[in-house]
């Protein structure tokens, strides 16, 4: 794809510099000549420089860098599929696996064991005031 | 308050909307240019080359649509009409004018 870009990328410069240089040779002509009249631009000129940059646009579009999905579970689907983004570990790098958040959470908190322990200190405390 | 509740149900990445609105910007700065180029060689003057710029900015929209998007805006752009379609009428404008002045003197003058 970007190889037929490129061909399609010089191919319209190449076609567009020619159109421009059509246009400047017939702005000479048109200056020399002994009639007031400017000839409007002849239409093969006119239709090799809509042509070229056609074929130039859709190079540049064709060339650009693709589209991202934005939606959340494409994103991290796409990413889950990949090995190699799999394979990096580091965060924000493109890469990575997006349920890390979820799969490595924290275990539940040992809520009797604190309040025991808090308990122990609370008596242990009062004992030594007294 | 729909909008909010939209986006905790279906969240969109912030990396991927910047990555897409610079790529379409960098399209648009590129042919804006390409188009003031042809506005000068075709020796367009005033209106008419205002106009061959908002019909080139909307073919560059369809290429961009059909080439790029897969014919789906909606999973690229958060606001399809917003960022795709109208978003960056005017920001080529500028460029457009510079090389179709630039043009129009290389080849009427």
């Amino acid at each position: 794809m970007t190889f037929a870009a490129n061909v399609l990328n010089v191919v319209g410069v190449l076609f567009l510099s020619h159109a421009v240089y059509s246009a400047y040779e017939h702005s000479l002509l048109a200056s020399r000549s002994t009639s007031s009249a400017v000839p409007s631009l002849p239409l093969d000129i006119t239709l090799e420089t809509l042509f070229s940059v056609l074929l130039l646009c859709i190079g540049v579009v064709l060339s650009s860098p693709d589209l991202k999905p934005i939606q959340w579970h494409v994103w991290a689907g796409r990413l889950e599929k990949s090995k190699e983004a799999r394979l990096v570990t580091e965060v924000g790098v493109g890469g990575g696996n997006p349920y890390a958040a979820l799969e490595e959470r924290p275990g539940f908190w040992d809520v009797r064991g604190a309040q025991k322990a808090f308990g122990g200190w609370l008596r242990e405390s009062g004992e030594k005031a007294n | 308050m729909l909008d909010e509740k939209e986006l905790v149900l279906n969240p969109i990445v912030g990396e991927s909307v910047q990555h897409n609105a610079r790529t379409v910007s960098n399209i648009r700065a590129l042919t804006a240019s390409l188009f003031g180029v042809a506005a000068g060689t075709l020796g367009l003057e005033s209106y008419p080359g205002f106009l061959f710029y908002f019909i080139g900015t909307a073919v560059v929209s369809v290429l961009i649509f059909a080439l790029k998007a897969d014919s789906s805006p909606k999973a690229y752009f958060f606001r399809p009409v917003g960022d795709l379609w109208v978003g960056d009428l005017f920001g080529g404008l500028m460029s457009f004018v510079l090389t179709w002045t630039l043009f129009y003197g290389l080849c009427k003058a």
